[in-house]
């Protein structure tokens, strides 16, 4: 009889259980969009962070930072203050490999341009260079992908264009130099003459630098197979009292912290490893960019929560408001069904019965609703898609649940408290 | 002259035949019962009659107005101005007074006046209770305040169905003596009912049997007459 | 009568209102929260982005080697006051640490803070005069920690020798250029090199977007002609990227929360007004008219909308407010527009589902729904 009963309710108030398991619904795939864009949202703005470049720097051990400053290094010019172009790949090979957004090697030199007395900055790097990793995999890396804030009037240059140059703006300016036009440089091991293919602007230090393939820079500076530094792009955490420990001194944590550390994407770790696959050199987290991100990343992931939170009590609110009300409609019902003599136990089992079958449905639809809702704002906010988390499925199963019992309780308690005759009676 | 006039009307609801081929006239200032057992199509003539539902065939006419051929906006201003409604269940509005459920009437008819809906309360004893809710009144006083907010309007048509029908004894006669009172008053007044009490009080008695007038008892004059 | 039928219904049913006020003031608040928080958004995170650092840039111009205060001062003053993080303005000389050559930066380490929150000081900040910061690099070649003396020689403006002592007392990590660089405070610079006014570069931190940069940058080419601006594109650039992805996802999110909230505030209103069925009825068995029942609902859920927005206006400005405290430390401002908005949303939502289930219910015969109980 329980059961005709509520297959009475269910089917033909068709309508009105409809609705509530509509409304569940909402809540539902509300729930389920953004407990998952929440979870997600970490990592595309993780992504989304890396227009700002590197943020490690791996320079030689020992390298004196004056260099540039006062030009000394050209008679010093030992092999231990540069870095080995050969094991740049291995950069893709540590713990956190899969972090490693992008790379690419710097090596910087001075020149005369055009046969001008003043020293000018020439600096080698990869653009967009094909590496095939010991692993068997292979990548494409370099300066385009890190770089892309820069603004070039003309083109990029290609690694293979080894008689091409990009030219600061400033630089450029200085020397009336256009894209196009043809430059002479001469390094301490030979002279060369490059077409100018692009002119950058960056509004840093970099304007008065002219950039060409790593193998022209290392051909003019003698300095085959070596690189002076590389600047590293990776998806990082944001940095913690562990972390901040970690990379004062690695060796100050205890075994069971370090290994917490060294296998969480801190930008101290990822350096740390890097470190330990480049032969005599330092990673230096860039701190403008790490820091930063670190501080990015953490308000946006809290404004997130707040507002899942906020649309999570929306939702709980609506629907057990919704339940509510169309239990308390049912007064009637209920007060005839006390009149010819039910317990308040068996009614009170046919109307949770109903309701959360109701709500078994709604959550189903919802679920599917809110991957849909999640990926329309993935694709559109990020370009790609959101992550789908199992966890969710639990969160809002327990969500619907709690909520659409707790929407049912207050007026399963005013129904039990009515009185029949009264009810009956019209009142 | 008959205020209400019913010719060949029938209702028919898919293959049932609810009112089949009803002729009946009211004059004014009749007190008319319908009586019939359950199925009879007692209540489908109270709707017809009352304006709430269409026959499927046959002509009705309210004081000269042919209402089976009005649209259902027209109907309801019919309903407002010449008739008076009087329930089995009350249906008061629950969260308003009882003063207060007179009005509504008014309110929708022209314009409310307290001090007259206050004086219909007062012709149904009930001026004592005019604050209440109906959820404070018993069953008795909530079917005089549903017959005060009937007689508002000054209806031709005082429409009742069963209006003793959850009464006790001593509330029915006093909701009897106000009926007594209207119909001396010249009031025209149609009961459905299923009490054989109540319908004696009416001066004649139409019995409902499948949907057509089995028979007519005249009560003054003592005749009867096949429907 | 009208109005007296509307509040009774509103105040005799109180569970029942309740329970539908609830459900616009949840909306209500989510509507005025979010779109409060939206608005923020730029704003809040243009602040929590300007931790990058400098995004402008001022130089001298043309053939000039150095700036003066006076053209800093005139430049500075076409950033409006409020969106000015800090303008550190920096001279560059190059000094000796025990012969060794370095380079030194005058600047007003106090702007520095603001304009690079992103260093890592180990020790203190200057504060007194005497006190310098310097850079990793520069410590770690010179074996300095803080606390150390030093002294700092170098020709002067005149050509003449000064030698002057310093307390050290942080040691600046960056990963960047600056742990090559000695920190100390303009005047001290200026007392050591016996010359004023002079300045290499000014770096700005200014909250706003690229087209407001941009707008500055002109007008400061425009009026000050001792002064190139220039943007710091790595910063600009990318801050306008993610700044933009970031109020994209706030939108997204803010429409699809809304119309979730705005069904379920409508569903919850059906529910609550297609109880009444039978009070439809009635009102039209006693010779309401459609419109006038219509409206009867109709005011009651204006009043429920009103009252609910308020309500709403109000919750939703506190969350608003809690969400800005917590996750950028910074109160937010309050939107007058918000109060009209939110209500007037709330009403025509709620107007609406009220509207739709006593349309449906006024078209039934009033006999049929008096029956059917």
């Amino acid at each position: 009889m329980f059961f005709r009963m509520m297959n009475g309710a269910l089917l033909r108030q068709k309508g009105k259980m409809l609705m509530i398991a509509f409304t569940i619904a909402l809540g539902a795939s509300l729930a389920t969009a953004m407990l998952n864009v929440m979870l997600d949202v970490g990592d595309k703005i993780n992504q989304e962070l890396k227009t700002y470049g590197a943020n490690i720097n791996v320079v030689p051990k020992e390298a004196s930072l004056l260099d540039d400053l006062y030009g000394v290094d050209e008679r010093s010019g030992v092999s231990n203050k540069y870095l080995q172009e050969s094991e740049l790949g291995r950069i893709k090979t540590i713990f956190w490999a899969f972090n490693i957004v992008d790379f690419a090697p710097f090596l910087d030199t001075k020149v005369t341009l055009n046969g001008a007395v003043e020293n000018v900055e020439l600096a080698g790097t990869w653009f967009s260079h094909h590496l095939d990793l010991p692993t068997g995999e292979s990548l494409d890396t370099g300066m385009i992908n890190m770089k892309n804030w820069w603004d070039v009037s003309g083109d990029w240059i290609t690694d293979a264009e080894e008689d091409s140059a990009m030219v600061g703006s400033l630089l450029a300016g200085r020397h009336q130099i256009a894209p196009g036009d043809v430059i002479s440089v001469a390094g301490k091991n030979g002279q060369k003459t490059l077409t100018v293919k692009g002119v950058f602007n960056t509004g840093s230090d970099e304007d008065e630098l002219i950039y060409v393939p790593l193998k022209v820079a290392q051909d003019l500076a003698d300095r085959a197979g070596l690189v002076s530094r590389v600047e590293v792009s990776a998806l990082t955490t944001p940095d913690n009292e562990l972390s901040r420990r970690a990379a004062q001194n690695p060796k100050s944590l205890s075994i069971k912290e370090w290994e917490t550390w060294y296998c969480t994407a801190y930008v101290s770790a990822i350096s740390y490893q890097i470190q330990e696959v480049i032969t005599d050199s330092v990673a230096k987290p860039i701190r403008q960019v790490a820091e930063s991100e670190g501080a990015i990343l953490e308000k946006t992931q809290l404004l997130m929560v707040l507002i899942t939170i906020l649309s999570l009590i929306g939702a709980a609110l609506g629907i057990s408001n919704l339940v509510t009300a169309s239990v308390m409609e049912r007064s009637r019902e209920i007060g005839l069904l006390k009149a010819v003599g039910a317990n308040d136990f068996p009614i009170s089992m046919l109307v949770l019965t109903e309701i959360l079958l109701m709500g078994l449905l709604g959550g189903v639809i919802g679920y599917f609703a809110g991957l849909g809702f999640a990926q329309i704002i993935g694709h559109s906010v990020f370009g790609s898609a959101i992550d789908i988390k199992p966890m969710v499925i639990p969160l809002v199963a327990v969500l619907v649940f709690l909520v659409t019992l707790a929407g049912s309780i207050p007026s399963i308690r005013f129904l039990l408290s009515l009185r029949p005759a009264e009810v009956l009676h019209g009142r | 002259m008959n205020l209400l006039e019913l010719k060949e009307v029938s209702k028919i609801y898919g293959t049932l035949k609810a009112l089949n081929n009803i002729d009946l006239s009211v004059p004014k200032g009749e007190w008319l019962a319908i009586m019939g057992p359950s199925g009879s199509g007692k209540t489908t003539m109270m709707n017809i009659v009352g304006c709430m539902d269409k026959p499927s065939n046959g002509s009705v006419i309210l004081d000269g107005v042919d209402i089976s051929k009005e649209n259902p906006r027209s109907l309801t201003a019919i309903r407002r101005d010449k008739i008076g409604l009087i329930f089995q269940q009350f249906h008061l509005i629950n969260y308003l007074t009882a003063l207060e459920n007179v009005m509504v009437a008014q309110y929708y008819h022209s314009l409310p006046d307290e001090k007259e809906a206050m004086q219909a309360l007062e012709r149904v004893g009930l001026a004592g209770r005019a604050k209440h809710l109906p959820s404070q009144l018993s069953g008795g006083e909530q079917q005089r305040v549903c017959i005060a907010r009937a007689l508002i309007n000054y209806p031709m048509l005082i429409l009742a169905d069963e209006p003793t029908g959850n009464l006790d004894e001593a509330n029915e006669n006093i909701v009897l003596d106000i009926f007594r009172q209207l119909h001396r008053e010249g009031s025209t007044i149609v009961v459905v009912t299923h009490d054989p009490e109540v319908a004696e009080e009416a001066e004649r008695i139409v019995v409902l049997e499948h949907g057509k007038i089995a028979r007519i008892e005249d009560n003054h004059r003592g005749e009867q007459e096949e429907g | 009568m009208y109005l007296r039928m509307i509040t009774a219904s509103l105040v005799r049913r109180r569970s029942r209102m309740l329970v539908a006020l609830l459900a616009v003031a949840v909306g209500a608040t989510i509507l005025s929260g979010l779109v409060t928080i939206y608005h923020d958004i730029p704003h809040q995170m243009g602040q929590e982005f300007r931790s990058y650092g400098a995004n402008l840039i001022l130089v001298p111009s043309g053939e000039e080697t150095s700036l003066s205060g006076t053209d800093v001062k005139e430049a500075v003053s076409y950033f409006p006051s409020d969106s000015v993080v800090g303008v550190a303005p920096y001279r560059y000389q190059a000094v000796k640490i025990n012969e060794q050559p370095f380079m030194a930066a005058g600047t007003d380490l106090a702007e520095v803070r603001k304009t690079s929150p992103y260093w890592f000081v180990n020790g203190q900040w200057p504060e007194e005069p005497g006190s310098i910061l310097v850079g990793t690099a520069v410590a770690d070649l010179i074996r300095l920690v803080p606390g150390s003396q030093l002294t700092i020689t170098g020709n002067d403006a005149n050509g003449k020798v000064f030698s002057r002592d310093f307390t050290l007392s942080g040691i600046v990590q960056t990963g960047g250029k600056e742990e090559e660089f000695i920190f100390m405070s303009m005047a001290d610079l200026e007392d050591a090199m016996g010359d004023l006014d002079v300045i290499d570069v000014v770096e700005c931190s200014i909250s706003a977007s690229g087209t407001q940069l941009n707008s500055y940058v002109q007008q400061i080419e425009a009026s000050v002609p001792a002064v190139t601006p220039r943007l710091v594109k790595r910063v600009t650039e990318s801050e306008g990227t993610v700044l933009t992805k970031l109020q994209a996802l706030v939108y997204l999110v803010t429409v699809v929360v809304l119309l979730l909230t705005m069904i379920c505030v409508a569903t919850t209103m059906m529910a609550v007004v297609t109880e009444r069925r039978k009070e439809i009825g009635l009102k039209k068995a006693l010779g309401a008219s459609n419109e006038s029942v219509t409206k009867d609902f109709l005011g009651e859920g204006l009043i429920l909308g009103a009252f609910g927005g308020l309500l709403g206006v109000g919750l939703g400005f506190i969350f608003a407010q809690t969400v800005s405290l917590n996750v950028f430390t910074r109160p937010i401002s309050f939107r007058l527009s918000m109060i009209p908005v939110t209500i007037l949303i709330s009403i025509l939502i709620t107007g609406l589902a009220c509207l739709l289930p006593v349309r449906s219910a006024v078209d039934v015969d009033p006999a049929i729904v008096l029956r059917g109980e």
